[in-house]
């Protein structure tokens, strides 16, 4: 469904891909994991349409992708939740959620979307009229997803989901993931813990310095990667 | 004197002042950007006003709603032509080309018209006053208050109840994140300045109505009570452009009355004085809105 | 350092200062007066684009209060320079302790520069803090507010009225050599420690945090050098003119000025020199031909402002293709003619008006 060939990609002056090609297939629940500034919200990025790569292929679907505006690649059906949420903190729960199905015209999908959305999240239905500013982070994290599933998106990215929450609730976002897996949405994850991640995806790639070091199954990648290494440096990959 | 005619025409001023300050907050909300040219629109509708009324017979209601027109599709011209490119670069490039384009539009008022002020034929209604518990009240001020209930309540709804004043909304708290969702830039962008024009062609037409006259420098006055009242009120907010502008009148008024005369002429130096104050202490105005203002150093 | 290295690291200025004075020199040997008269006004803005460069190409910052800086050196310099009798003559309302000052051409100048920095210097330090559109708003109101006091003063600035009878001293060769003075002070200041900082700030301003620069401290330097440059500027200017208004010192003029630094580079000197001799050039052009139609009287109401609109459409399609200026940030210098420089500035720098930057 989704494939980035040999992506480059920049920031100003700093090159933050240096080749990143990975395949996510319908269906699939897939993670990329490193450790920060490895690439992997650039990564989501570029996708997304917000950076354009130097070089390098994305298709989506069988189309190219690349060089489409954000907003030509949200109706294509990719749905980015952005690291920090970005929900709306002026628009009340409802009005982030009407504007997530923008691209949707259809009412009854909108009702529906809606109806599934308040039994994942039944919080956001209590606080329905509230600002999204006076949502607690996790609560604001649930928004966030729950906007994104508003348009009904082939391709769900999710950036750090779990960043900056209480543990309770990070459990409760990677049930979540689960769950919306289990129901046949694509999702492209992005994590820094990485054990939690393997416990759930059905594949992973392993970012470093804008580069792909390894990618696997979770089994794969357990026995033949290793993944605490790369979190603490090279130095201690020189010594295992 | 506080009385009752001071009263009302500072609610007539601060109606006034309102309309003015949120045609550029809602610009600035999404983009950042200071529109310079903004006063520009005001002239453009005042010269839409002159040379209507004085070279067709057409009715003076059906005049103002036509320089409201042209104001709003001047509005959308400049974003077109000169913003539109120059977004993708950098906030600076856009401040200096609304300036530019300023520049442009007040000289070729002076190239295409006249240096000269022309003289702009008012409708009866604004020379006729009603009286009031015992003050003569001038219908011009009464309209203007009423004409700015409309046009907020308007505004309102359009910002709370369709789709695309959500969009607006949403825009002005992270405009990336809305172009994620899928809302098209241009769109969301041209609306805001449509809005812009409107609310300008909209004061063009009390403001000439005060003066009778309009000359191609008429931008200036207005776009920096614009300034000082969105800073008062906070730049990102709609209600805080309501606010700054009513505050604004009640300063200015008060001013008025209570300076002495030798130091009348310099209000608007006082009124400057003020905003730096303002955004020393409070760069984000006086109005906490949710997201501040980065503040570095 | 030997002296041949000392030469080439001036190789910049040095060359910008030969052709200023070849410009001069071959101005002088044709002898037309008029010609003489817009070269020396262009040395005159050439000073008031450095000074707005050492301060915008720097600090990144849009400033609007240049010129009012320029205001109060002209206007300072002329009370101190013109005679007591020409003085009284020339403004009824004076206040008497302003008559009997008099001084020499030159101290005069220095008095409106040190005066204009003294208002920059008091006024600015807690406005360096301001970032966008606060800084934007805040140094266009100060223009505004000097603007009125220049108008309303009357018992300093003989009001909205034109203040007659200055001395005659800005001849080409004063201005010349001030314009050669300010090009080598402003490389100065770029290639100093402040102006380096100061870029870091520009460019990152995190990052220059990070390592301890202070960059309210920095902006505040350049802001009152550059409101120094203005105040000589506009000395110059007021004893070349020798009558003027208050009117000559607001949006018209910093909109040329602008238009000059934007037009050539915001970001070098060269930039700065390059862009007043360009608009210098397209400025007498055009109203040449607006003079002419005129004549002709070719429009019953006359043919103004021709010269500001073309201007000002200029000046929006460097914006859109070329927002670095002709120059491109880059500097002149001899032997190879144009040497690169590093960094881009924050004019073509991806847009924050497109909300957040480019972190996701």
């Amino acid at each position: 469904m989704l494939v980035l060939k040999d992506v480059h990609a920049r920031y100003g002056a700093i090159t933050a891909l240096r080749g990143i090609s990975i395949e996510v297939q319908e269906g699939e629940l897939v993670a990329l994991l490193g450790v920060n500034g490895a690439g992997k919200s650039t990564t989501l990025a570029t996708i997304a349409g917000v950076l354009r790569p130097w070089q390098g292929e994305i298709q989506f679907q069988g189309k190219s992708i690349l060089g489409k505006t954000p907003e030509q690649i949200a109706r294509l059906g990719i749905a980015l939740v952005p690291e920090g949420r970005e929900i709306f903190p002026s628009l009340t729960v409802e009005e982030n959620l009407r504007l997530g199905a923008f691209i949707r015209k259809d009412r009854t999908e909108y009702r529906r979307n809606l109806d599934e959305v308040f039994g994942l999240f039944p919080v956001l239905k209590e606080r329905l009229q509230q600002p999204g500013g006076t949502l607690s982070g996790g609560e604001q994290q649930q928004l966030a997803i729950a906007r994104a599933l508003m348009s009904t998106p082939r391709l769900l990215m999710l950036d750090e989901p779990s960043l900056g929450l209480a543990p309770a609730l990070v459990d409760q976002i990677f049930d979540l993931i689960v769950r919306l897996h289990q129901r046949g949405v694509t999702i492209l994850l992005v994590e820094q813990n990485a054990d939690r991640s393997l416990e759930i995806v059905d594949r992973a790639y392993v970012l470093n310095t804008g580069l792909i070091e390894s990618q696997g199954t979770p089994d794969q990648l357990r026995t033949h990667t290793d993944i605490e290494g790369i979190y603490m440096g090279d130095k201690h990959r020189a010594n295992t | 004197m506080i009385n009752l005619e001071f009263i009302i025409n500072t609610l007539s001023l601060g109606s006034l002042y309102a309309m003015l300050a949120l045609g550029l907050v809602i610009v600035y909300g999404i983009l950042r950007l200071v529109n310079f040219a903004y006063g520009e629109l005001i002239m453009i509708g005042g010269y839409t006003l002159y040379l209507l009324t004085g070279f067709t017979p057409l009715p003076w209601l059906f005049v103002a709603f036509l320089a409201v027109i042209v104001s709003m599709l001047t509005s959308l011209a400049t974003e077109l032509v000169a913003f539109r490119p120059v977004r993708e670069k950098s906030l600076t490039a856009m401040l200096i080309t609304s300036f530019a384009v300023s520049t442009l539009l007040q000289n070729a008022a002076l190239l295409i018209i006249s240096p000269r002020a022309r003289a702009v034929t008012l409708p009866q209604i604004f020379q006729k006053s009603v009286l009031i518990a015992g003050t003569d009240v001038p219908w011009r001020n009464i309209l203007t208050i009423l004409t700015s209930i409309f046009m907020l309540a308007l505004l309102t709804l359009l910002l709370k109840r369709t789709v695309l004043g959500i969009a607006l909304r949403a825009a002005a708290d992270n405009f990336r994140m809305t172009r994620m969702l899928g809302v098209p830039a241009n769109t969301v962008i041209s609306s805001a300045f449509a809005i812009s024009g409107i609310m300008a062609g909209i004061v063009s037409i009390f403001w000439i109505g005060r003066s009778a006259s309009v000359t191609p420098t008429l931008g200036a006055p207005p776009l920096l009570v614009a300034f000082v009242a969105t800073v008062i009120g906070g730049m990102r907010s709609l209600t805080g452009a309501v606010v700054g502008g009513f505050v604004y009148a009640i300063i200015i008024s008060l001013l008025g009355i209570f300076l002495p005369p030798d130091l009348l002429e310099f209000r608007e130096a006082f009124m400057f004085v003020f905003v730096i104050i303002i955004l020393l202490f409070r760069p984000e105005g006086l109005i906490r809105s949710k997201t501040s203002v980065e503040r570095v150093g | 350092m030997n002296l041949a290295d000392r030469l080439k690291s001036f190789s910049t200025p040095l060359t910008l200062a030969t052709g200023v004075l070849l410009v001069a020199v071959l101005t002088e040997l044709l002898g037309i007066s008029l010609l003489v008269r817009i070269v020396t006004v262009m040395f005159v803005s050439m000073i008031l684009v450095l000074g707005l460069q050492l301060f915008m190409g720097n600090s990144g910052i849009l400033s609007f209060a240049h010129i009012g800086f320029m205001g109060i050196g002209a206007y300072t310099s002329v009370l101190f320079s013109m005679t007591p009798t020409a003085k009284e003559l020339s403004n009824a309302n004076l206040y008497p302790f302003l008559i009997p000052i008099h001084l020499p051409f030159l101290p005069s100048v220095l008095m409106g520069a040190l005066l204009a920095t003294f208002v920059a210097a008091v006024i600015s330090y807690p406005l360096m803090r301001l970032s966008d559109a606060a800084a934007v708003i805040t140094t266009f109101a100060l223009l505004v507010i000097i603007h009125v006091v220049l108008v309303h003063w009357d018992r300093v600035t003989n009001g909205p009225r034109t203040l007659f009878g200055v001395d005659y001293y800005t001849t080409l060769w004063t201005s010349v050599v001030f314009c050669v003075i300010t090009i080598f002070a402003v490389y100065l200041f770029k290639e100093s420690r402040v102006g380096l900082r100061l870029r870091a700030t520009r460019d990152d301003a995190y990052a220059a945090a990070s390592i301890g620069i202070n960059m309210v401290m920095m902006r505040w330097i350049a802001f009152i050098a550059s409101a120094f440059i203005a105040g000589v500027g506009g000395a110059l200017w007021a004893h070349f003119i020798t009558s003027f208004s208050p009117y000559s010192f607001y949006l018209t003029e910093t909109f040329v000025v602008l238009a000059m630094l934007v037009i050539g580079g915001p970001y070098s000197v060269s930039g700065a020199v390059v862009g007043a001799l360009i608009v210098t050039a397209a400025r007498e052009i055009l109203r040449a031909i607006e003079n002419y139609v005129n004549i002709l009287q070719v429009f019953p109401q006359g043919f103004f402002g021709f010269t500001e609109v073309i201007l000002a459409i200029v000046l929006i399609l460097i914006l859109v293709f070329r927002p670095s200026g002709i120059l491109g940030s880059r500097e002149i210098s001899w032997p190879r003619f144009v040497r690169k420089q590093k960094a881009t500035g924050d004019l073509d720098q991806p847009s924050a008006g497109v909300q957040g930057g480019s972190h996701v």
